[in-house]
């Protein structure tokens, strides 16, 4: 409760410390994207390669939704969170037919398949030149064209899904996620229907991702190709590993500090992935709990002290 | 019939050994040692990558094309030895994202080592020139790549199911610690094994440089591929992988004179397929 009351305060007095609200809603979109990712990974131990695939969904749904339908933008976030979460349902169901490193392999290339489909199908998706024309956003008659506006309305929405991702982590539907992830068989053997909870996991994680795509959609009122590109699902595994996935915190870290060193470090040296894939590899080997587990040890450290 | 139908086809077995070399090689590492290598495809961008500087400093292909092999062997056994055992204890996810950040390593210093154009050598003189086919030709050089790939594939097929050493690895994949008990080293031998299954994605890379050259983003263009190549063909198979690339090449041409827009999805499109049909693959038996 603490913890959530923080990240409230910090939310709201982001702007105010750090002018750049276009940055600051980006680092709350891929910060939900990593913690719908980290619902998978971190609660039921399943390591997905095709959060884009449900970004993108969620993104082009919702955007087209704005464009053709001239949706109100509530009607349109819903459409990109129920286009991400069936997406998930289906490529989920497929998926998991294969065990472990099986399944993982089917998310990867089906992120691939959505990522050619997505460049081939220019009257949709506007292919590589990305889909343009998405009109402003504005709720109730009120314009959010003002960034600092759409920040704190962004903020809103992924605060609620937060709260809401707590929640299924702390209800008994988690508990079952987790007991998946230490041991499916067992967790087979007690009587629950593994399955089915495996395609709910996948369907809600999608759902959060296609909300996360639709509210990138209306930040630049643009949704490049990249928004289902495999460089974008490798990048939410790499945020929420440096952040740590031991906590749902931890994604909304990683993917904090992974934004704003994506958006600065490239003007410094362009070369800086080299870098940072050194640093990954060096978490990886050595540092698991990611930075996460470095703040709640200092916390410890500090209450006892 | 002017050729170009049959020159498509022809292009597509090419591509399919690339496919299948590759595939072969992941399958060793995936499908036997049980190490998911995501780094698969970083391997056969070096492998091309090295070729270009070996091309381009000696002049000779051939050089290229027989160091190549063991220059990336050597990487994988440095990555075998010093990281994916470590990380055996942690589990497949843990040595999955360690390729991942192998990935990004290796893409960037491509970047950086030879820059973010493309690059290409040209085809061995020995090999310029064609078969004539109706109104076109189809280059020897394409013939030579699949006969050397048949060979190499055929030739670890060999090593593996026909002699001492390989009946040595199988025993310590059914059973290591009674492989051990008899006095073999097995992680040392498993380490090798790593390092054959990389050279052959190495080696893939160094054949198609003549004919593509290389881009910094070919080798994870190439690992969705083969993961649809092993996933159709059949997950440990190591027919199944080769079936599966080949399949899988011939595939791509057909659809690019068909329906080229769809050439890639329709790769997916087969792995999807093969997952709700015959979810072990169609050589699998597990």
């Amino acid at each position: 409760m603490i913890r959530y009351a923080v990240l409230v305060a910090i939310v709201a007095l982001a702007p105010l410390v750090l002018h750049y609200p276009e940055l600051e809603t980006q680092m709350l979109t891929f910060g939900l994207l990593a913690v719908a990712f980290n619902l998978l990974l971190g609660e039921m131990g399943f390591l997905s390669f095709g959060q884009a695939t449900f970004n993108g969904a969620g993104a082009y749904v919702a955007a087209r939704a704005l464009i053709d339908a001239h949706a109100a933008l509530p009607f349109a976030l819903l459409a990109g969170l129920v286009a991400g979460g069936l997406c998930a349902a289906l490529i989920g169901a497929l998926a998991i037919t294969g065990r472990g490193v099986y399944g993982v392999m089917l998310t990867f290339a089906f992120n691939e398949m959505a990522y050619y489909i997505a460049f081939q199908w220019r009257d949709v998706t506007g292919g590589d030149n990305g889909l343009r024309g998405i009109p402003a956003p504005s709720l109730f008659g009120l314009s959010l064209a003002d960034a600092t506006a759409y920040y704190y309305f962004t903020a809103v929405i992924v605060l609620l899904a937060f709260a809401a991702v707590l929640r299924i982590i702390d209800s008994p539907f988690g508990a079952v996620l987790r007991a998946i992830r230490e041991n499916e068989d067992r967790a087979r053997a007690i009587g629950f229907r593994v399955r089915r909870y495996k395609i709910a996991a996948f369907a809600i994680s999608g759902a959060l991702s296609g909300l996360a795509g639709a509210l990138y959609a209306e930040l630049f009122r643009f949704v490049p190709l990249q928004a289902i590109d495999l460089d974008t699902s490798t990048n939410v595994v790499i945020a929420t590993l440096l952040g740590g996935i031991g906590s749902p915190y931890g994604p909304l870290l990683g993917a904090a500090i992974f934004t704003v060193l994506s958006n600065s470090l490239s003007h410094v040296w362009s070369h800086w992935p080299l870098v940072f894939g050194l640093i990954f590899c060096a978490v990886v080997l050595f540092f698991r709990s990611g930075l996460w587990g470095v703040v709640e040890r200092l916390g410890r450290r500090a209450a006892h002290a | 019939m002017s050729g170009l139908v049959e020159v498509q086809l022809l292009n597509g077995i090419v591509q399919g050994m690339i496919y299948a070399l590759v595939a072969a090689g992941l399958t060793l590492i995936f499908g036997m040692l049980d190490i998911p290598n995501f780094a698969h495809g970083a391997f056969y961008a070096l492998g091309a990558y090295v070729a270009f500087s070996l091309v381009s400093a000696t002049g000779n292909f051939w050089l290229a094309v027989a160091v190549v092999p063991l220059v990336v062997a050597g990487l994988g056994l440095i990555v075998d030895a010093f990281a994916m055992r470590r990380l055996a204890r942690a589990g497949h996810v843990y040595q999955i994202l360690f390729t991942l950040g192998l990935v990004l390593i290796a893409q960037e210093a491509i970047v950086l080592i030879w820059g973010a154009d493309p690059t290409s050598v040209e085809v061995p003189a020995v090999l310029a020139g064609g078969v004539p086919l109706g109104a076109v030709s189809f280059p020897y050089y394409r013939l030579f790549l699949v006969a050397a790939s048949a060979l190499v594939i055929a030739a670890v097929w060999f090593g593996l199911e026909r002699t001492k050493y390989g009946a040595i690895i199988r025993a310590g994949i059914d059973d290591p610690e009674m492989v051990d008990c008899i006095g073999i080293d097995v992680q040392r031998l498993f380490t090798i094994v790593f390092g054959i299954g990389v050279g052959l994605a190495g080696l893939a890379g160094a054949l198609i440089l003549p004919i593509r050259g290389g881009q910094p983003a070919m080798g994870s263009e190439l690992m969705a591929i083969s993961f649809a190549v092993v996933v159709i063909g059949g997950l440990g198979s190591y027919l199944g992988a080769v079936a599966g690339g080949i399949f899988v090449g011939l595939t791509q041409a057909v659809m690019t004179i068909v329906y080229p827009a769809a050439s890639e999805v329709a790769i997916f499109a087969a792995m999807a397929l093969v997952i709700l049909v015959r979810p072990q693959g169609l050589f699998g038996t597990r």
